[in-house]
């Protein structure tokens, strides 16, 4: 499709091109892309030209007074932006500015004025070869686009492919990032052991749970009530410590058989889905466990529900493996290494929030961590369902991605102050307390509830 | 047959000694042309009066004027040092043959051409009739919008905005032989940034450009950009169509990518590589290069071209525009050479209605603008 619109678009480009177009009409929109492993950055240079540069002026000074103050080019920078549509991997991007030059408005009106907007994008891990887009569309009536990207400072990254369509306002970036895949590019894969590839196909997996927020929000999102057990359509009082871990491990367990299995048929190519809606079922999964952390909705049969999405979330997997484009057998030793990396960071994430789950699960304190996870959790997988459903980015994603930054530091906060709230439970006055809720929450228990009662103690 | 007599290997080793004795003598005896520059700046230089002397000379380390470059016409885009126009005769001829020194003959001219082709700019701008230039029928300048049209708006003051005179020189530091120092020429679509550091001499970023590309003068047809133009579609031509696919780029380009205020940026190339060229192409490629790279005295061109002929298999060129160009005319066509330690752009404008008319060129070594590879050391 895209290519079917990339041959037509030169062709209507010059039905609707002017017959003599002079650059004294035109608005010059330069951009110089440059990649590294973790961002992209932009540098746009806008040049109107003498005969547009009036119009360009007015669209920038806001209250017509004939000068550009600093929230009026603030102002435009962001409209600038606004105007431009970013993507990794058909992920949309969300370039923030950096910062923005004008030059006087009488070297505007001379044509001579070169407007500077720098801007910066975050690029989420991703597999071995990506597709960078970047499209233009400000002020597409005057403009004369330009776009190039600076050679890689970074060695792991090649640039593989540009495209572009007539008049540039689409540009797309081909580039294999060799640290992704574990060492090298794709193109040598053949001549690496089958041992560094398992290697890197490990680290892949490992870096996959730790980074793709989702998968791990998903799965704390259904341990929040795992050391718990349901009271009918509530959360009641916790789990003996044995019956918890139980819980934990059959649920986590599950989980990556599900996923294994359908890793392994997607990965095979067996079966192969679209990633766009495995992408909102994965969001709606987070959901449901969030909306379950909340109020139970299948409690004890947490694992079953574990293993049925963990099968969801293979087929993303498979997706990232796929980036890596290995063949033959050299394949199944990465996809053996990338689902045991996956294992390996799931036990580590398991093993590193699980004990202050635990502690705290013995305190009053408990549902306050169970019901705010739970709803940051929700909110989330809700912007993530309307992002991903829609092709838009919204603010809640740029939070979550900060808040999965200093996940080590929360993780360690948590387990303070889930052991300050279990020695101080320990008291017997605390205990007294506790106990008296737990019989109001059983009292409560008794009163008639709209949602259906799925299973008792 | 007599072989190989001790009589002729005497006179062989003789000969051979006497070689090497006369050009050593040579070398003594010649001026090199850091010398000859150094000489006609000193020259320049005590033809000035104090205030001249002044405003030409600038700190080694002066960043903000070495970069103080532009194609736009000084008015719009002041630069530093002193015009043409601002020297009486005896110091005019004294900066040309300062000029004249650094640069090599075929250099000279084709800066001279793009500053009559200012000129030319200049009398046409007053409108038809207005001199002995003027660009040939057909050309049709006058018609359309130029840069520089005021646009009803006051005009700026008595100075006109184009012109020969109005071209400016400057020097960085003071010339030497042994320490770096850095000379500077320009004006409306013209910057020349040539570094001397000893023997060595660097002429990047350059930027030449004319308005009109076509002009007669003296009843003689000049284009101070034909040969950059004839030579690249001469290379065109010569590709097959493989070759063709690859180095004509499929999307349209407005202007120079790496054009003034673009210093250090390498980006990726594009097009064509040297390296699926045919001995013939190369050959052609690396005669079309010398247009910029020969501007440069000899020697300093000399040392350049085996640095870019060594660099031959990693050089791309790409293609923009239409394959053809009116007979006599410049290309209407968009092209890039780009290796290791080059950047060439050619670009024609639309501004002035015909492309083929105005033209905008760069040419670049992205490791070492300014001579800054040799100046670190």
């Amino acid at each position: 499709m895209k290519k079917l619109l990339l041959a037509v678009f030169p062709t209507i480009l010059l039905l609707v091109a002017p017959a003599s177009a002079h650059r004294l009409d035109e608005y010059l929109e330069a951009t110089i892309l440059s990649i590294q492993s973790d961002r992209v950055e932009g540098s746009l240079r806008l040049v109107p030209g003498v005969a547009v540069s009036s119009a360009v002026i007015a669209s920038i000074d806001a209250n017509g007074n004939g000068t550009l103050p600093e929230p009026e080019q603030q102002r435009y920078a962001l409209r600038v932006l606004a105007d431009l549509s970013l993507s990794i991997d058909r992920q949309p991007l969300k370039p923030r500015l950096v910062s923005a030059d004008f030059p006087s408005v009488e070297e505007m009106r001379e044509g001579i004025g070169e407007i500077h907007i720098s801007f910066i994008a975050d690029l989420p891990r991703g597999g071995a070869d990506r597709r960078l887009t970047y499209e233009n569309h400000h002020q597409s009536q005057l403009a004369a686009y330009l776009v190039n990207c600076l050679v890689p400072s970074d060695k792991n990254i090649r640039i593989t492919g540009q495209n572009r369509n007539e008049n540039q306002s689409f540009y797309q970036l081909d580039f294999v990032d060799a640290d992704r895949s574990g060492g090298d590019p794709p193109a040598q894969a053949p001549l690496f052991s089958s041992l560094s590839g398992f290697a890197g196909a490990f680290r892949l997996g490992m870096r996959h749970i730790s980074e793709g927020t989702d998968h791990l929000m998903f799965l704390l999102a259904l341990l929040l009530p795992a050391p718990l057990l349901a009271r009918g359509c509530r959360w009641g009082r916790s789990a003996t410590t044995f019956d918890s871990l139980r819980h934990i491990l059959g649920i986590v367990t599950a989980f990556s058989v599900g996923h294994s299995l359908t890793l392994a048929l997607a990965a095979s190519g067996i079966v192969h889905v679209p990633s766009r809606p495995i992408e909102v079922l994965i969001a709606v999964s987070i959901l449901l466990s969030a909306l379950h952390a909340i109020r139970p909705m299948f409690p004890g049969r947490e694992a079953a529900i574990a293993a049925s999405f963990g099968l969801i979330h293979g087929l993303a997997f498979a997706t990232a493996v796929s980036g890596l484009g290995f063949g033959g057998w050299y394949r199944l030793i990465s996809l053996l290494g990338f689902n045991l990396g996956i294992e390996a960071m799931q036990i580590m994430v398991v093993t590193v929030t699980m004990p202050s789950f635990l502690l705290l699960s013995r305190t009053p304190a408990y549902s306050l961590l169970r019901v705010g996870g739970a709803l940051f959790a929700a909110l989330a997988a809700t912007g993530w369902i309307v992002e991903r459903l829609l092709n838009v980015r919204s603010a809640l994603d740029s939070l979550v991605e900060r808040a999965a930054h200093h996940g080590p530091e929360i993780a360690g906060t948590l387990f303070l102050l889930s052991s300050v709230s279990w020695w101080l439970r320990t008291s017997p006055a605390s205990r007294s307390r506790c106990h008296r809720r737990v019989d109001e929450a059983h009292d409560q228990d008794q009163l008639p509830d709209a949602l259906p009662v799925i299973s008792g103690d | 047959m007599n072989g190989f007599s001790l009589n002729s290997g005497v006179r062989l080793v003789l000969v051979l000694w006497l070689c090497l004795l006369s050009s050593s003598f040579r070398s003594v005896l010649a001026e090199t042309a850091t010398a000859r520059i150094v000489r006609t700046a000193d020259a320049f230089l005590s033809s000035l009066d104090p205030k001249q002397k002044q405003a030409v000379l600038y700190s080694f380390n002066d960043d903000k004027q070495r970069a103080n470059w532009s194609n736009f016409p000084v008015a719009m885009a002041p630069r530093g040092g002193v015009s043409l126009k601002e020297m009486n005769s005896a110091q005019r001829s004294a900066a040309m043959a300062l000029l004249a020194s650094a640069l090599s003959r075929e250099g000279f001219e084709k800066i001279q051409q793009i500053m009559e082709s200012d000129e030319v700019n200049k009398l046409t701008d007053r409108g038809p009739g207005g001199g002995n230039g003027g660009p040939p029928p057909g050309a049709n300048e006058s018609t359309t919008p130029r840069f520089g049209d005021r646009r009803g708006r006051p005009p700026l003051g008595d100075n006109p905005i184009f012109g020969k005179d109005l071209y400016y020189i400057s020097i960085l530091g003071t010339p030497s032989e042994t320490n770096p120092w850095m000379l500077q020429f320009g004006g409306h679509h013209l910057a020349l940034n040539l570094t001397i550091a000893g023997q060595r001499g660097v002429l990047t970023p350059t930027l030449t450009g004319a308005q009109p590309a076509l002009y007669t003068l003296g009843g003689k047809t000049v284009r101070p950009l034909g040969q950059e133009s004839d030579k690249a579609l001469a290379l065109l031509n010569a590709l097959d169509d493989t070759q063709r696919k690859q180095a004509i780029l499929s999307y349209h380009l407005a202007d120079l990518v790496l054009g003034p205020g673009q210093d250090g940026k390498t980006i990726q190339p594009e097009g064509l590589k040297a390296s699926s060229m045919n001995d013939q192409q190369r050959a052609m490629l690396l005669d079309l290069i010398s247009e910029w790279s020969g501007i440069i005295h000899e020697s300093a061109a000399d040392a350049r071209m085996a640095e870019l002929k060594k660099d031959l298999n990693e050089t791309w060129f790409a293609w923009s525009g239409p394959a053809t160009a009116d007979p006599g005319k410049n290309i209407a066509a968009y092209y890039r050479i780009q290796g290791p330690h080059l950047v060439i752009e050619y670009a024609p404008q639309r501004l002035g209605g015909d492309p083929s008319m105005h033209v905008h060129t760069m040419y670049r070594d992205p490791t070492n603008d300014y001579g800054r590879s040799l100046i670190t050391k």
